[in-house]
C-alpha cells in the first residue's frame, strides 16, 4: 500500500515499536546523546568564529589546516570529526573542551547499561 | 522534516529489508541520526559525525555512516527532499522529507563498487521520476 500523506510515518512507527526493546532502546538513546554532543560541540565552535567575526578559511590559516578541512568540519561534509583538529579550532577561538560528568544518576544508568550488553554479549 | 521510506515499483521497501538486516543496536542507531536529522536537518545540524554529504559521482545523496559488529560498515543512503509547499504537494509530500532509499554493507578497508553506487543512484532517479513519491507506508 502507498500512500503520501500519512502523518504517522512508517518509520516513527516502527521506531516506536522497536524501542519496546530495551537493547534497541538502549543503544538509540546511546546514539541519540551521542549525536547531540557531537553536534553541539561543532555548532558552538561555528558559532564562536562567527561572533569573532573569523572566517572559515581564516581559522583553517590559524591552525595551519587547509581551508576545506575546516568547512568539511562546519558542514556536515565530513564524518568522525577528528578531536586534535576540534580542540585546536576551540583553542584558536578562545575557548576550551572539557568532559563534565553527568548526574550520579545518569552514571548509574550508564554502568547498568554496560552491565546489561556485558551479559548479553556473553549470553 | 521526516522519515520516508522509498518502496520500490515491485513493492519492496530497499532500505527497510536492510535495516530489518542489521543488528539491533546497528538499526537503533540508524533511526536515531534520522530522528537527528530529521529535526534539525542539513546545515542547521553538523552531521554528529555519522551524517554525510557525498560527493563526486554520489552528489546530491547523504549517507549515514556506522561501523558494526566486527568493523563491518553500514551505509544507508538518502535524500532530502525540500521544495516550495507547491512542489512538495506535487510530490505527495505534506512537508520536508528525507527519503531513505537503501543501505548496503562492506567489510572494513574496502569500498563499494562503483556499480554498487550506481544501483543506488538507478533507485533514486526512480524515486525522484514519482509524482507522486511512491513512500511505503
Amino acid at each position: 500500500m502507498t500512500s503520501q500523506m500519512l502523518d504517522a510515518s512508517l518509520h516513527e512507527r516502527r521506531r516506536d515499536r522497536r524501542m519496546q526493546d530495551p537493547q534497541y532502546r538502549a543503544a538509540y538513546e546511546q546514539a541519540a546523546r551521542e549525536l547531540a554532543q557531537t553536534d553541539a560541540v561543532i555548532r558552538q565552535l561555528d558559532s564562536l568564529r562567527v561572533d569573532l567575526g573569523i572566517s572559515k578559511a581564516e581559522l583553517a590559516r590559524r591552525v595551519n589546516r587547509n581551508a576545506s578541512s575546516v568547512r568539511r568540519l562546519f558542514t556536515a561534509s565530513q564524518v568522525r570529526p577528528e578531536l586534535p583538529l576540534v580542540a585546536a579550532l576551540a583553542d584558536a577561538l578562545g575557548a576550551e573542551l572539557r568532559v563534565v560528568p553527568r548526574s550520579t544518576e545518569a552514571r548509574r544508568a550508564a554502568r547498568e547499561h554496560d552491565r546489561t550488553r556485558r551479559v548479553a554479549d556473553t549470553g | 522534516m521526516v522519515g520516508r521510506y522509498y518502496q520500490a515499483p515491485d513493492g519492496t521497501v530497499p532500505a527497510l529489508e536492510f535495516l530489518d538486516g542489521c543488528p539491533g543496536t546497528v538499526d537503533a542507531q540508524f533511526t536515531a541520526v534520522l530522528d537527528a536529522v530529521a529535526a534539525a536537518p542539513h546545515p542547521r545540524f553538523s552531521g554528529g559525525g555519522k551524517w554525510e554529504a557525498m560527493h563526486g559521482t554520489m552528489g546530491g545523496w547523504y549517507e549515514i555512516r556506522l561501523t558494526g559488529p566486527g568493523r563491518e560498515q553500514l551505509r544507508l543512503f538518502c535524500l532530502l527532499e525540500n521544495g516550495t509547499s507547491d512542489e512538495l504537494a506535487r510530490r505527495g509530500l505534506p512537508r520536508p522529507a528525507i527519503a531513505v532509499l537503501t543501505g548496503m554493507r562492506k567489510p572494513r578497508r574496502t569500498v563499494f563498487p562503483e556499480r554498487d553506487y550506481q544501483r543506488v543512484r538507478e533507485l533514486g532517479l526512480e524515486h525522484q521520476q514519482n509524482y507522486q513519491r511512491r513512500i511505503a507506508t
